[in-house]
């Protein structure tokens, strides 16, 4: 009797080693485990043994039903995965087709800058406001200390409606309007659309500043450095270096140019920067007295500095957009390129 | 403005390279713009003499030269307007002249010739005296063997310069030299002024001088010079005006000239046979003179135009252009100088009306200060005296009363060092100022400044604090590193509400395929009528620029809806097509044309599509989600916008104060034709400003019912004119408490339904406190069926 058990016991295992499907699986089960199995069976004939040996009989028995029944248990675990991972392979994909869900359009690189140097300002303390684009001359002009037949009004060929309203040619209107309106210390930016009469490959009659404007007791020209250096460096990089070139504007004095060493070759020179390692990005300077004072700020009391980036330019230097007239043809194989 | 390196160096010693110069120039605020060597095109070009002409052995129209350039030598050519005895330029190999022409040893018809004689273009030498012909025939005093350049006194270097408005003082040699000395540390040399007056005669006798108006003209000097020999002016004085690119006349216009480019000041020369009455007269022309200028045009004057007159008439539009009926000529042999200063708003107004601009309004312009005309006559005399072109009569007329006075002021220069952030040792500011002839001295912390009257510009320690930088250099602060607005006050940022609005919906459209578009906000006014906007309509009157670069962009749009089409037409043009455009910009409305005040500037945003699969409904759920963080009731109407389809479009009508908030549709068939678009084009519009107002919506938050709701579908057919939101209210309203949603999943159309349609709907019921039976959900459903069929002749289908 143990001897058919063991017999059967390594019957019954090399089966199971030998099964490789479900169906197999279900007939050893039954072959051995099932009403008529020969397990089951020879349990049965368990009476025809004498009674001292049958505990360790049974014992053997259930031993080995055991045995079969964990090994049954783990192959079809193993099978049941084997079936999944068929199915699986089955249903497989080419996950390189095209997705299916609406392809998302873009913000225009001119605005992508815009909202970067809006939230760094922010984030540094100032408040953004905006102003007209159709202005009386007194804001573009006279209140920046550029009264009527002033040389200076060369400087800018403007688009006029009537003799005393014009299109703004610079957002320093908006300077005016700020300090007239609001009380020292104050820090504002004002992004906005420009225009001059002025139209070549270098040259949009349509354009965009982005003024800034600090009044404070106590600012000077280290401040305007070290805050222009700041937000050069978000738009360029962290190694980005700036330095000022002596310049004239009405509006501040002393006035500067501000450049920015090329982003393209990190200030070693290239056909960017026309071999200067340097880009002219803008020009700001320490707001005028005179300015100050007729907008009724104590200039005894007040200095400040302003600043005025053409932002298209920024954009085109920022992006390597190769040609200015590109920002405003909005062809749709330019815009896709933001992407 | 141009200047010469040897002019300079005739008022200051500079020993920097023209490139070392330019720089300091430069980074003082006084930008050189190009650096031009005069020679550039004459290296390796020398003064030759024929000796000999032969006919080419070979050729008919050729002939070999005999040229002495220092030694002997054979040059081939076809020129025909040489002869022996000729000083020609002679371009040796290694030559590269203005015309691109690189020169090389070489045989023509088997004949050798070292180089070729050149013409005047080929030395790109300007042709002053349009006397050019062939190969330039050299004065016989040139030197043979010497450098051309040497020879035709083209040696110099020219400096471009890019002059600030603020500095008319440096509109001048001795302006840009004075630069150079507190540059370099340098004093300026000492200019001998001298002449002779004759003795026998005075001004006197010869012309009186009338101000009517002292503020158009602070002062006006004159001078008499006889006995004048009209010539040519010596070749020196001819080059220095060829130079700085001013064409020699004569003698005596070339001296004027000359003043106007060493010292700034507008000279003007009469020939006083002309000059009626014996007298000059500064006034405003009266209404109604006209003048014949020197560029013989001729021009009516009014009484805004400011001349010089004798008696009778003008003879100079004052400081703009001389007129031909007193203008030295061959026969001159008396004339009255002037020396003059003009109100610089006054000769900028005429030189616009007139449309003249002359070196002499370039600098009146920008301000000619009235103590430099006693220096510029002083010039004008000595020069008359060193050619020996006149007799200059005793005497000066002057009309100013009294001397223009320095101004000396006083500054804190601690408060200059806090302006600029940085200490510049006191010395150097010192040496600085005293360079730049501002005569200065500190005392403890004060600075005081004798501020010379040609400095205008210098009236604030601002002013005082950029002489000094600037000249001590900016690169003082490279080094600099500081914490960003740390001498500042602590402020708060805040973003504009109009801005930080369009980029949150900016970013919604992006999400739905959209791509910004940056239009110009100026357009043609055949725009309007593409729209077909008519003359009742608010867009209707555009306002106008008055001085437009083009009539493509001469007018302000009035809405957004041109620039997006031409936009989108440019693109389809370029074969671009299944796009979404959006754009974030203004339209201005005047209250009144001619525009009195600013106009109304809205914020608008504004979206369109060509994209294939796009319609009225794909619209109006991109409208429905933009306005979905608003607490705006709303409903939709249709469209009374005149660019938009009458039947496919609708304005949003804020349900409050009945206003049209924005727009949406398919764009008018005319319009689509009209702008060259595609026929499924839908185009939309949102006002920002009035979305800004518009606070965010508040939400209250509901229990969420224990029971599961009930789901039912219906389909019903009705009549066309029957419309979704009345099928729908209709059932909201028979569901009574129950009602949790209805939704329309299908609309059907087919020729079955006899024009009627066929819309399929689920309904959720839901009850707060039960499970509704299916006897409670069939009640209603039989009753919205029984409403729809009783309100609504809808069936169940």
């Amino acid at each position: 009797m143990v001897e058919q058990i063991n017999q059967m016991r390594a019957e019954a295992n090399g089966k199971i080693d030998a099964c490789t499907n479900l169906k197999s699986l279900n007939d050893i089960r039954v072959e051995y485990l099932g009403k008529q199995g020969k397990l089951t069976n020879l349990l049965h004939s368990m009476k025809d043994i004498n009674k001292e040996d049958r505990p360790k009989v049974g014992q053997l028995i259930n031993l080995a039903r055991e045995e079969i029944e964990n090994k049954l248990k783990n192959l079809q675990i193993k099978l049941n995965e084997k079936v999944l991972e068929e199915k699986m392979s089955k249903e497989k994909i080419d996950i390189t087709e095209p997705s299916k869900i609406i392809e998302k359009g873009e913000i225009h690189p001119l605005h992508k800058v815009f909202d970067k140097l809006i939230d760094a300002c922010v984030a540094m303390g100032f408040t953004v406001i905006t102003g007209p684009e159709v202005e009386y001359d007194y804001y573009n002009f006279e209140a920046l200390n550029v009264p009527k037949d002033h040389p200076a009004r060369d400087m800018q060929d403007t688009f006029f409606i009537t003799d005393n309203i014009l299109l703004r040619s610079q957002t320093s209107s908006v300077q005016v309007r700020a300090m007239q309106s609001m009380k020292p210390p104050f820090k504002i930016v004002s992004p906005g659309r420009t225009y001059r009469a002025d139209s070549d490959a270098t040259h949009s009659p349509v354009f965009h500043q982005f003024e800034g404007l600090v009044v404070d007791e106590n600012v000077s020209m280290i401040d305007l450095k070290s805050m222009l250096t700041e937000l050069l460096k978000m738009l360029f990089g962290e190694n980005t270096q700036i330095r000022f070139r002596p310049s004239y504007f009405p509006f501040t004095e002393p006035s500067v140019e501000v450049d920015a060493t090329c982003p393209s070759c990190a200030g070693k020179g290239c056909r960017l920067c026309k071999n200067t390692g340097y880009m002219e990005l803008l020009g700001a300077g320490m707001v005028n007295p005179k300015v100050l004072e007729m907008s009724g700020i104590d200039s005894n009391k007040y200095s400040g500095f302003a600043f005025g980036p053409g932002v298209d330019r920024l954009a085109m230097v920022v992006n390597k957009i190769p040609d200015l007239r590109m920002m405003f043809e909005n062809d749709i194989k330019f815009l896709e390129q933001m992407k | 403005m141009k200047v010469t390196l040897k002019w300079l160096k005739d008022f200051i010693d500079i020993d920097l390279s023209p490139e070392e110069l330019a720089e300091k120039l430069t980074n003082s605020g006084n930008e050189v713009e190009e650096i031009i060597y005069q020679d550039r095109y004459l290296k390796n070009v020398v003064v030759g003499k024929i000796l000999e002409i032969e006919k080419h052995p070979n050729a008919d129209k050729l002939v070999v030269c005999k040229v002495d350039i220092g030694e002997i030598t054979q040059i081939v050519t076809a020129a025909t307007n040489i002869k022996v005895g000729d000083k020609v330029p002679v371009s040796l190999p290694g030559a590269n002249l203005a015309n691109g022409i690189h020169i090389e040893k070489s045989k023509l018809r088997g004949v050798e010739s070292i180089g070729m004689f050149c013409s005047i273009e080929e030395l790109g030498v300007t042709d002053y005296d349009g006397e050019a012909n062939g190969i330039m025939i050299l004065d016989d005093d040139a030197v043979v063997g010497e450098p051309i350049a040497k020879a035709l006194l083209m040696d110099d270097v020219i400096f471009d310069i890019n002059v600030t408005a603020n500095r008319p003082d440096c509109m001048s040699i001795i302006g840009i030299a004075r630069e150079i000395s507190a540059l370099t540390k340098k004093p300026l040399k000492k200019q001998d002024l001298y002449y002779e007056p004759c003795n026998d005669d005075d001004i006197a006798n010869y012309i009186d001088v009338i101000v009517e108006n002292e503020e158009l003209c602070p002062r006006y000097m004159a001078c008499a010079v006889k006995d004048i020999k009209i010539e040519k002016s010596p070749k020196w004085l001819r080059a220095r005006l060829v130079s700085v690119g001013i064409k020699p006349i004569n003698n005596i216009v070339d001296i004027t000239n000359y003043v106007l480019v060493e010292y700034g000041q507008p000279m003007h020369v009469f020939d006083y046979k002309y000059l009626e009455g014996k007298k000059i007269i500064v006034r405003p022309a009266r209404n109604g003179e006209h003048i014949l200028a020197l560029n013989h045009n001729e021009y009516n004057l009014d009484d805004s135009n400011l001349c010089v007159c004798d008696a009778v008439k003008p003879v100079v539009i004052a400081g703009i252009i001389g007129g031909m009926n007193s203008c030295v000529e061959s026969t001159t042999t008396t004339t009255i100088f002037e020396s003059a200063c003009f109100d610089r708003a006054s000769i900028r107004r005429t030189s616009r009306k007139i449309g003249v601009r002359t070196d002499s309004t370039a600098r009146f312009e920008k301000g000619v200060d009235c103590s430099l005309q006693p220096l510029g006559m002083e010039r004008a005399l000595n020069l008359i005296y060193q050619l020996k072109a006149g007799k200059i009569v005793k005497g000066k007329i002057d009309t100013i009363k009294e001397q223009p006075k320095d101004k000396t002021l006083t500054f804190s220069l601690s408060k200059i060092y806090k302006l600029l952030g940085i200490e510049i040792p006191k010395n150097d500011v010192i040496d600085i100022l005293n360079n730049l002839g501002i005569k200065s001295s500190i005392q403890n912390d004060e600075l005081t400044c004798i501020v010379p009257y040609f400095r205008q510009d210098i009236e604030r320690y601002s002013d005082i604090a950029e002489e000094i930088i600037r000249i001590y250099g900016y690169s003082v602060y490279d080094k600099i590193d500081a914490k960003p607005l740390s001498g500042t006050s602590v402020t708060i940022g805040k973003h504009d509400k109009v801005l930080y609005l369009a980029r949150s919906l900016k970013k919604q459209l992006c999400s739905y395929g959209f791509y910004e578009c940056v239009n110009f906000s100026i357009c043609s006014i055949d725009d309007r009528d593409k729209l077909l906007i008519n003359p009742n309509d608010k867009l209707y009157n555009m306002i106008k620029i008055a001085n437009p670069i083009s009539e493509d962009i001469g007018y302000l749009r009035t809405t957004m809806a041109n620039s997006m089409f031409n936009t989108v037409a440019y693109n389809l043009s370029r074969k671009n097509s299944d796009f979404r455009l959006f754009e974030v910009g203004r339209v201005y409305l005047p209250n009144e044309l001619p525009l009195k005040q600013l106009p109304e500037e809205i914020n608008i945003l504004s979206f369109c599509s060509v994209y294939k699969n796009d319609d009225f409904f794909v619209f109006k759920g991109i409208i429905e989600n933009l306005l979905r963080d608003f607490d705006l009731p709303y409903y939709l109407e249709y469209s009374t916008k005149s660019y938009l389809h009458s039947g496919m479009s609708a304005d949003i009508i804020d349900r409050r104060t009945n206003t049209c908030i924005g727009s949406f549709g398919k764009v008018h068939p005319k319009v689509i034709e009209n702008f060259d678009l595609a026929q499924n084009t839908y185009y939309g519009e949102l006002n920002l400003d009035i979305l800004t107002n518009c606070p965010e919506k508040k939400h209250s938050i509901q229990t969420i019912s224990k029971f599961p709701y009930v789901d039912r579908d219906l389909a019903i057919v009705c009549d066309e004119s029957v419309t979704i939101s009345e099928i729908l209210q209709c059932v909201k309203k028979s569901c009574g408490k129950f009602y949790h949603s209805a939704k329309v999943f299908d609309i059907y159309r087919g020729a079955e339904l006899n024009n009627k349609k066929s819309v399929a709907f689920s309904i959720k019921l839901e009850s707060k406190d039960k499970t509704l039976t299916d006897e409670e959900i069939n009640q209603i459903i039989n009753k919205i069926l029984k409403d729809l069929e009783f309100k609504l002749k809808a069936v169940l289908r």
